[in-house]
């Protein structure tokens, strides 16, 4: 039972901080409540073992706009003890003036339009962490917090994963 | 989410049978109709209706969005109607794997299958396009000997659960034997099974090494639906005595001893059969039924008229010869006792050339049973003994694994034993 990786679980847990993220700014009743993102299917690419220079890796979910006007994912905080001391940032994946793919943080943060969804997934956008402490192994869980442009924040649990098939 | 003992034995006559309609596939109308005995016949499609563009494109349709409930009592793939294609992959824990690796493994494992079930990408899905059409995908988890030994659950080995006896007609290699786990994936679709053995085979590599695969194919049950049972590549109709009724699962199928954490779970014996067709091919159909003992135009007993008729074994010819001969399989696997009865749901194999040029094809033989000890050894053992057909048929690869009962939304595969 315990770290369980499950869409459900992690969905009533997700619920539970909407409700108390609505509950804190219940208190400014003359002024519009902000409206928390939702965020589906957290997951983290795994770093087993740290390697001189690889000790970053990408958080990639699905993000939802229940509100009537954009909102945009403009930061994220680690809350895992011990795995960075370096800000966080959020990314994209752009082919630069060469020809190559390279990694860049994103103006003004990602966009999540009015009544939809943006995908974070390996090769567009995703969360980045930097200068990792400790690995992060294949089905452990990493906290980390997200903020969003209207002042609203949101705690996510992502569970690591291997994307390749036979990385050993 | 592990029921106790207590829980399950009061509850018992309510979930099974809500499991078992679940289980049997009661999600569309072709499901049903090809579930013959399971569904009682709710046959919606048929040739004549089914015979305009518009109704193909329907049936189709159907056919690929079809979907088996993950959760539930028991593991989905069992006594789900037997799909089109299907996949077994063992794997060999690694040295560092301990209870705490065995139990994320399959924690992810679980929350892959969950999602795939549903026609859902897993989450680092490379390709999330190939999850979109399920077609009744099921997968399936088991645990070999070796996994019980390696993470110390010796303790947890369910009773009459044990590697099976060598037998004189075995020619095992071991590339088609053994393992820790093993992954099943059933589906109408080809392409659904591919994607979903690979997905979950990258999930388990990180805790695990592949040791073999096996992929076969069947009849589809979709489209027309037949009362008969599926035939072999020798043209056989096999699995005629197979369980078909709730009753009978629990009777045959879902182990009810100890240990507790093993109710509702069982045992699967996975033996590939390697065919001679230089052989088979000069037996004339006299000799081929006689060393079956049943007809091939349907699988009736050869002193019956329809596959489901009781073979009668005392049957003589005036000559006074038994009109089932003495090396039948029929024969041989039936001597025993009802609680000698278990589930098939056989694969049939065809996967190129052998060096001599003949047809590298056979049976993936899969058997379902909650008592390996007491339902299977005792008929393998007749059948090893004197049995015509292992003069064409040589069992090649073997294998045992123990598959938990299923679990429910928040729960995973085996929490019963790892948790």
């Amino acid at each position: 039972m315990k770290n369980s990786t499950s869409a459900t679980k992690r969905g009533f847990s997700l619920v539970a901080v909407v409700v108390a993220a609505l509950a804190l700014v219940g208190c400014a009743p003359a002024t519009p409540e902000p409206v928390t993102p939702t965020a589906s299917d957290v997951w983290i690419k795994a770093i087993p073992e740290l390697m001189d220079g690889m000790a970053m890796t990408g958080v990639f979910m699905t993000l939802e706009n229940p509100s009537e006007e954009d909102i945009s994912l403009v930061g994220a905080t680690n809350t895992t003890e011990g795995l960075t001391e370096t800000p966080m940032e959020i990314h994209e994946v752009i082919m630069g003036d060469d020809g190559e793919m390279k990694m860049q943080m994103v103006e003004g943060g990602i966009v999540i339009p009015a009544g939809g969804s943006v995908e974070l997934k390996p090769g567009g956008y995703h969360v980045m962490y930097w200068d990792l402490l400790k690995p992060i192994p294949v089905g452990s869980n990493v906290t980390l917090t997200l903020e969003f442009s209207n002042g609203t924040t949101l705690d996510v649990d992502a569970v690591a994963r291997d994307i390749s098939t036979y990385a050993g | 989410m592990t029921q106790t003992p207590a829980e399950s034995s009061e509850t018992t006559g309510v979930v099974s049978r809500r499991g078992f309609l679940a289980s049997a596939g009661v999600v569309s109308s072709y499901v049903a109709a090809g579930a013959a005995g399971f569904a009682g016949g709710a046959l919606t499609l048929n040739a004549a209706s089914a015979s305009t563009p518009e109704r193909e494109a329907e049936l189709r349709a159907q056919q690929q969005s079809a979907t088996i409930p993950f959760y539930g009592e028991y593991q989905a793939g069992i006594m789900t109607p037997l799909q089109a294609y299907g996949t077994y992959a063992a794997f060999t824990l690694k040295p560092g794997t301990g209870i705490d690796q065995a139990r994320a493994m399959m924690q992810l494992l679980t929350d892959d299958a969950a999602r795939l079930a549903k026609g859902k990408p897993t989450l680092p899905d490379g390709e999330p396009f190939l999850a979109t059409e399920p077609a009744r995908l099921t997968s399936t988890f088991g645990f070999g000997p070796g996994f019980f030994s390696k993470l110390g659950l010796q303790g947890g080995l369910p009773d009459g659960f044990a590697e099976l006896p060598s037998f004189s007609i075995d020619k095992l290699q071991p590339e088609y034997s053994g393992g820790d786990l093993v992954i099943h994936v059933g589906a109408d679709n080809p392409l659904t099974v591919a994607h979903a053995a690979r997905q979950l085979s990258r999930t388990a590599h990180t805790f695990a090494e592949p040791l073999w695969s096996q992929s076969g194919f069947n009849r589809p049950q979709y489209g027309v639906p037949s009362d008969q049972t599926g035939r072999n590549l020798f043209g056989q109709v096999d699995g005629t005595v197979n369980p078909r009724s709730e009753n009978e699962f629990d009777a045959q199928v879902w182990a009810s001893g100890g240990p507790s954490w093993f109710r509702d779970g069982t045992c699967l014996v996975v033996r590939r059969i390697q065919m001679d067709f230089a052989g088979w091919d000069k037996l004339d159909d006299t000799k081929k039924e006689s060393a079956m003992g049943r007809r091939l135009s349907n699988g009736a007993p050869l002193t019956g008229s329809t596959e489901f008729d009781a073979p009668d074994l005392s049957a003589k010819f005036e000559n006074g010869l038994s009109v089932i001969p003495s090396f039948s399989h029929v024969r041989r696997s039936r001597m025993g006792t009802d609680a000698e009865k278990f589930l098939r749901r056989p694969l049939n194999y065809e996967d190129g050339l052998l060096a001599s040029g003949e047809p590298n094809a056979g049976l993936i033989f899969a058997a379902y049973m909650a008592d390996i000890q007491k339902q299977f050894v005792p008929v393998q053992q007749r059948l090893a003994d004197l049995d015509l057909m292992n003069t064409w048929t040589t069992p090649i690869g073997s294998a045992v694994f123990a598959l938990p009962p299923g679990c429910q939304p928040g729960g995973y595969i085996g929490e019963g034993l790892l948790g």
